[in-house]
């Protein structure tokens, strides 16, 4: 029975990490042809035009902050200076313990007002509202803390007067032209793009000055190269070829822009999500079917939105750990869709992907390897194939990795030093040991603490958006 | 019993596996030199291209002017398209006189006629480049090159051919789109539909009427929206004709012309749109009384306060508030309505304006009774009606700030 059980077990590891390969280069070849075509196609789309039209429609910036003293001066001055016409930002104070408060209110000359706040969504309650004296288009709600940033956004969606909301996250920084950016598509077709997501970076090493950035530079940390890595995986091939079918199911909490109306008519976000942006994207899918309504939700890779990434161990293995737990809290509600005809290719393609080779990920190659020990240990592994295996699935990995460097050279070419290519693309070799693995114990813990009803999330040590140089 | 492994083994899965090994292995290899290789080509490139820039910069009056002799660049296409960009850029953002020195320079070194050779015959991406550029050159003997390319079957080509007029800003240009939009329906987005008329038409809105009159509904929708931005008082009576429209967007579009009329009939007449069942032509036609900033509109304003849409009650209350020295006699009508959603409104607009103390201060030297006087002031202090009667929808939660 061991020897049968190590065989079936084998054969599965084989085919899935097969599989799961190709469907990345399948991903890759997409994203290659469509990256290509929008870069022609935004060539032809004079960004400048748009804010010289009356009739773009004007979007509310919506950024939560929690204990965000350090940075929270430079961020919202970031937003404030974002090229687009018609813009309005909420910042929602959400029960910081720390002088994010005051900070705002020296910065922007804040003061309280009195205004209509109709609940449309429910949110903890509110302690007050602010107008900015230097810039009226800032809008601070200062709230009670529900725990989440979920809760966070619904304050501010009630507030919201603009037929479009962008969240983004208050410790990020936007280029300036994203906005212009993101509603490309929405300018192109209004009437059935309801979601836009846009590209997270991640800021670790860049130079910055006066809340800009000045410098793109790879981080200096190994662990922090390898998540650049990911991250242009995970946007550039993962997320343009999803888009193209209509399949997407996340866009990322840190920068995203939706139809106001129809989030307010899902109830908002789901304030008890752990993953609150998956969770959105989903239900808004599931709304939008339902419904009948023909509707798009896309990804455009170059309006940039640059972020700190955990640069420790410790702080990454948390934050990968609620990622996983933020996938299966969003697709445990979600399972009836799964392959049934009424949801199309989302319930036959994308949460069946989500599921096989996103959630189950850990558990399998987890139980692979230990299937594999085991099968050497009884004698059972053929040696040679087991090496030639190995090879084959760090090459082929190995491609869709520098497949997405390549994708980034191809087209957005933010690393513009020699040095950093280089370095890139070496970290290409050595992300799949002992990361790989490192990755996937973490995953596996996110999956037990969800079970075990661990739902508590400690928030990321960050840096801010303080000046820094690049050694 | 042997292993899964073995089996494959057995059925010669190690020539496969080696080949895919070599094959990846290959694939990594011809990646990474693509990149190296791209990345080193383009650097000479820009490096050469900055240098030309540099060196063109240096002698570009003399370019300008034809004193370098143009058969001298116009054949390298490398020196061609920096000289168009430079040349192009240049002309957006020229004065008056600048702009029709370049313009004279484009024409005779023949950059226009090149492109609208390439917006006729090449394909793709280089089309819609050369369509887009020669928008930029707003010469209008590219009209006829773009009006074609209108026709294209690509819907992008369409797209950059309708940026192109759009960037053209000519009457000549919104004929074209006019027209053929009266051929072939709206096939293009709307919104860079909507913004090439805007351009376009804003030196002769009555371009639109004959088309307004003859097109189907959803043109209709299209070129009221365009009417509503370019109106101008010269267009009076036709306006005021389109407030009786059966198409909302039409009423909507006549109410945000309106309020580029003069004052005195377009107050009435938009007083009546304010009362419209569709929410969004009275949206309009509140925004457009405010702008009108006429006291007759007062009573309309008022009432508007109490609409049942929240943006209604929001742009109502900002418009009332303009009215800067009206503030006591507006906020005592104000209460009067015992709205509690309007006088909610109308505190936002006073407080997002800063004039809460000015009202403060006016209403205490105000000519009103003492009651009134102690009523107005106790319900511009608590933010409540007192005495009121509840309304009976979702409450707005109060939230003066402690």
């Amino acid at each position: 029975v061991i020897h049968h059980f190590l065989d079936v077990a084998n054969y599965t590891l084989f085919f899935y990490y097969l599989s799961g390969n190709l469907a990345y280069l399948i991903a890759l070849i997409i994203a290659l042809k469509t990256s290509a075509a929008h870069q022609r196609r935004i060539e032809s789309f004079r960004l400048r035009w748009i804010t010289e039209s009356p009739l773009a429609p004007p979007i509310t910036l919506l950024a939560p902050a929690h204990n965000e003293e350090k940075s929270i001066r430079v961020s919202i001055r970031n937003l404030l200076e974002l090229d687009y016409p018609e813009l309005e930002v909420i910042v929602i104070n959400d029960g910081s313990k720390d002088r994010t408060l005051e900070e705002l209110q020296d910065e922007f000359k804040l003061r309280p007002v009195r205004m209509v706040y109709v609940q449309e969504v429910p949110s903890a309650e509110i302690r007050g509202l602010y107008r900015s004296d230097s810039d009226p288009r800032l809008l601070v709600i200062d709230k009670e803390s529900a725990g989440s940033k979920a809760d966070a956004v619904n304050a501010g969606l009630n507030a919201a007067t603009s037929p479009y909301v962008c969240i983004v996250d208050a410790d990020s920084m936007l280029e300036r032209d994203s906005l212009l950016r993101i509603m490309v598509p929405v300018l192109a077709d209004p009437k059935h793009v309801v979601g836009v997501g846009g590209i997270i970076r991640i800021l670790n090493g860049s130079e910055i000055e006066g809340g800009q950035l000045r410098r793109v530079r790879l981080p200096r940390k190994s662990l922090e190269v390898i998540q650049v890595i990911e991250y242009l995986r995970a946007f550039l091939i993962g997320r343009e070829a999803w888009a193209q079918g209509n399949m997407m199911l996340i866009i990322s909490g840190a920068f995203g822009l939706f139809r106001t109306d129809l989030v307010r008519a899902i109830g908002g976000y789901r304030a008890k999500a752990i993953g609150e942006d998956f969770d959105l994207v989903a239900r808004l899918h599931r709304h939008l079917i339902e419904k009948g309504q023909e509707y798009r939700i896309q990804f455009v890779p170059d309006p940039v939105c640059w972020t700190e990434a955990p640069s420790d161990l410790k702080s990454l293995g948390r934050q990968r750990a609620r990622w996983h737990k933020g996938l299966l809290d969003t697709l445990l509600p979600n399972v009836d869709m799964l392959f049934r005809r009424r949801y199309g290719r989302i319930g036959f393609l994308a949460l069946p992907y989500l599921w096989v080779f996103e959630l189950f990920a850990p558990v399998i190659e987890i139980g692979g390897i230990f299937t594999i020990i085991l099968a050497a240990a009884l004698g059972d592994l053929s040696r040679d194939f087991f090496i030639q295996f190995m090879i084959f699935g760090y090459a082929f990995a190995t491609v869709i990795s520098i497949g997405a460097v390549l994708q980034e050279e191809l087209t957005y070419k933010r690393y513009s030093d020699w040095q950093d290519v280089a370095r890139l693309v070496t970290y290409c070799f050595f992300e799949h040991f002992p990361y790989r693995q490192l990755h996937m114990v973490w995953r596996l813990q996110g999956l037990w603490q969800y079970m075990r009803g661990d739902m508590s999330w400690k928030p990321l040590e960050r840096k801010g958006l303080q000046s820094t140089t690049a050694p | 019993m042997a292993s899964g492994f073995s089996i494959l083994h057995r059925l010669e899965p190690s020539a496969f596996v080696f080949e895919a090994i070599v094959g990846a292995i290959a694939v990594d290899v011809l990646l990474l030199a693509f990149i190296l290789l791209r990345r080193s080509y383009r650097m000479r490139y820009f490096r050469k291209r900055d240098a030309r820039v540099f060196e063109l910069r240096q002698q570009w009056d003399a370019l300008i002017s034809g004193e370098i002799p143009y058969e001298t660049w116009r054949t390298k296409s490398f020196d061609r398209r920096i000289i168009e960009d430079m040349a192009l850029d240049a002309f957006e953002a020229a004065a008056a006189d600048q702009s029709a020195r370049l313009l004279r320079f484009l024409r005779t070194s023949g950059l226009i006629e090149k492109r609208i050779f390439e917006a006729r015959k090449l394909k793709g991406w280089r089309r819609r480049s050369a369509l887009v550029a020669l928008g930029r050159t707003r010469a209008p003997e590219g009209i006829p090159a773009l009006s074609e390319a209108l026709r294209d079957l690509d819907p992008e080509a369409r797209n950059a051919a309708l940026r192109g007029l759009g960037r053209l800003g000519s009457p000549e240009a919104a004929e074209e789109i006019l027209h053929w939009l009266a051929e072939s329906g709206v096939n293009v987005p709307v919104l860079p539909l909507q913004n090439a008329l805007i351009n376009c038409c804003r030196e002769r809105p009555q371009i639109l009427l004959s088309y307004l009159q003859l097109a189907g509904p959803q043109l209709r929708e299209v070129l009221a929206r365009v009417l509503g931005e370019v109106a101008s008082p010269s267009l009076g009576s036709e306006l005021i004709g389109m407030a009786d429209d059966e198409l909302p967007e039409l009423r909507a579009a006549a109410a945000r012309a309106l309020s580029n009329a003069q004052p005195g009939h377009a107050v009435e007449v938009l007083g009546e749109l304010s009362r419209d069942p569709v929410w969004f032509v009275r949206l309009r036609a509140v925004v457009a009384i405010g702008k009108l900033y006429d006291t007759a509109a007062v009573p309309h304003l008022i009432n508007a306060l109490t609409d049942s849409n929240r943006l209604v009650r929001m742009r109502a209350a900002e418009a009332l508030v303009d009215f800067k020295s009206e503030l006591p006699s507006i906020f005592s009508q104000v209460v009067k309505t015992r709205d509690r959603y309007g006088l909610h409104a109308f505190l936002a607009a006073l407080e997002n304006g800063d004039l809460r103390k000015r009202l403060d201060a006016e209403l205490r030297q105000s000519a009103f009774s003492d009651g009134e006087r102690d009523l107005l002031l106790a319900v511009l202090s608590i933010g409540k009606l007192v005495e009121t009667q509840v309304a009976t929808k979702s409450q707005p939660i109060e939230t003066a700030t402690r």
